[in-house]
């Protein structure tokens, strides 16, 4: 653990600042319906496979933020076989983590509606206290990305920060501790946000898209080989 | 790591062979009152509480469902909060509709056997609870609409372990229209194992009698077509291509539980009391030790059927 805290410290100084408030915004009061006023949103991400270098700063951030014990993840990097000889070496990194599906298969499945979709953001979470621990949910994720809580027993997996970050007017904190600006989190629904400005000018894709999921984690590709979604 | 533990602990694992226990009791369940409900209907002359199959069913259908709900709320990672489940309902969800199906059933199933069996209760409660006598009595005017209705239920839960299963767009090997069908068939043919396993080794049923000779005669059609229905199951996977095919090229043909499935499943569970049953002489047939090893086949062939698709399912992901 202090091994990657400070390749993330030193991958990001502004990550000091997330980290160290964190803390007090899980008891700060402020909620999540305090940052919309201006009615319904969507959020989404960008992941930009051309910019991330596999850090792993954010996958710290998360599990520091959001309290995810060890041997469970919200949110994994992976990287690809090394591509080409040295000294030219290329990786491919990738995202794995909830892509807060529009028609999500773990909402639809789960028996207690404990698995919800808000639709005040569109963020795909979890009411730990209606989550019976059937495990239906982690089925039925196309993309595999639920897991049992160690300490709840719940259903568990990334919200966007929606209780942590978001709810103290903050970027999720795998956003804000990404030295190379690889995420881009924002309202799809609000036509100016940086989000949308991403989407517009950067090919991009979504991941198993023909299950009609509708996911809205975008990624933009890497630049060499084939798009594998 | 060994070629055991790469077949039963797998990253892409969730429901585990405990899942397939359930599946299994709860179609022989579904399975044993389809069959004695056709048999009180079509086949029994004379009172059906005396009837070894019918004994049967009243132990074997009560049993699998509640042992199979028993266990599923113990695999639950929160077993103390299983009432939620029933509280809160999501009617997109298969699980939780079957959740309803299963109340219902459990309630009707006991009223229906309490009907048959009335005079046997009572006897057994010898003079305590005698309103009990009072309310059978009275749900056995409406017998015929009772057994109808258990009947359409028993076909809907021996579908719905399918249905569970084939709602998980995550594993194309499960997510596949066929399965609902095939489980129905799976559930019917344990179930009739099951009745005469337990109907003649333990309730003294006669081999020759006609309801042993109609569910003969009814397992031979349904162990066939389920075999048909396992290659419908596969081709369509098949002809699919991309992960769908690749899931069933691993289950018929990749490590170990292609091994499961032609062994246990197709040969020792399907094809061996076929052929058992169609080649033996007469006398062999009807003796208790040949009834014995041919219905624990069948049963054990169904569970490893649940067993097989269960994990050779949750391998492939799409």
């Amino acid at each position: 653990m202090s091994c990657s805290r400070r390749n993330f410290l030193t991958g990001a100084g502004a990550v000091i600042v997330t980290t160290g408030v964190a803390g007090t915004a899980v008891v700060s009061g402020k909620s999540l319906a305090y940052t919309m006023e201006d009615g319904q949103k969507r959020y989404g991400m960008v992941y930009d496979e051309t910019s991330c270098i596999g850090c792993t700063a954010c996958m710290d951030a998360c599990r520091e933020v959001n309290n995810v014990p060890e041997g469970v993840a919200r949110l994994e990097i992976t990287r690809s076989e090394a591509k080409g000889e040295f000294p030219n070496v290329d990786y491919q990194f990738n995202r794995v983590s909830c892509q807060h599906c529009e028609n999500a298969p773990c909402v639809y499945v789960c028996p207690t509606g404990a698995s919800y979709k808000d639709p005040e953001t569109g963020i795909v979470d979890v009411h730990s206290d209606k989550c019976v621990g059937c495990g239906y949910c982690l089925a039925a994720c196309p993309y595999q990305v639920r897991f049992f809580h160690p300490e709840t027993k719940s259903a568990d997996k990334c919200n966007f920060c929606r209780d942590t970050n978001l709810a103290a007017g903050k970027l999720p904190a795998c956003v804000e501790s990404c030295p190379t600006k690889a995420l881009t989190f924002g309202d799809l629904n609000d036509p100016s946000s940086d989000i949308n400005k991403v989407l517009a000018t950067k090919p991009v894709y979504r991941d198993k898209v023909h299950l009609g999921t509708k996911p809205k984690l975008y990624k933009v590709p890497h630049e060499k080989g084939e798009v594998k979604s | 790591m060994s070629t055991w533990q790469a077949a039963f602990q797998f990253d892409s694992l969730v429901w585990d062979w405990i899942i397939a226990v359930y599946l299994f009791l709860a179609g022989m369940s579904a399975g044993a009152v389809m069959i004695a409900i056709y048999l009180k209907r079509k086949v029994i002359e004379g009172d059906p509480a005396e009837n070894g199959i019918m004994k049967a069913m009243a132990w074997l259908a009560p049993f699998g469902i509640v042992v199979g709900l028993l266990i599923l709320i113990f695999h639950l990672t929160k077993p103390l909060s299983f009432w939620k489940i029933m509280i809160y309902y999501n009617p997109t969800s298969v699980m939780s509709m079957g959740v309803i199906l299963f109340q219902a059933y459990l309630v009707v199933l006991f009223v229906w056997i309490g009907i048959i069996f009335r005079k046997t209760i009572m006897r057994f409660l010898s003079g305590r609870f005698d309103f009990v006598d009072g309310w059978l009595k009275t749900f056995g005017r409406f017998e015929n609409a009772i057994e109808l209705t258990l009947g359409v239920m028993a076909v809907v839960l021996a579908a719905y372990t399918g249905f569970l299963l084939s709602a998980l767009k995550t594993y194309p090997m499960l997510n596949n229209p066929v399965l609902p069908i095939l489980f129905l068939f799976s559930s019917l043919s344990s179930g009739a194992a099951a009745c005469l396993l337990f109907g003649i080794i333990g309730f003294k049923e006669s081999p020759t009698s006609p309801s042993v000779g109609w569910v003969h005669k009814f397992e031979r059609p349904v162990v066939l077509f389920e075999l048909f229905v396992l290659v419908t199951f596969f081709t369509g996977l098949i002809f699919s291509g991309g992960q769908s095919e690749a899931s069933a090229w691993f289950a018929l043909t990749g490590e170990f539980w292609s091994s499961w499935f032609w062994w246990g499943v197709v040969i020792f569970g399907m094809l061996t009391p076929l052929a058992l049953n169609a080649f033996s002489p007469k006398a062999l047939r009807h003796s208790p030790l040949f009834i014995v090893v041919v219905t624990s086949l069948s049963l054990l062939g169904v569970l490893m059927l649940r067993t097989f698709v269960l994990y050779a399912g949750q391998m492939t992901v799409v």
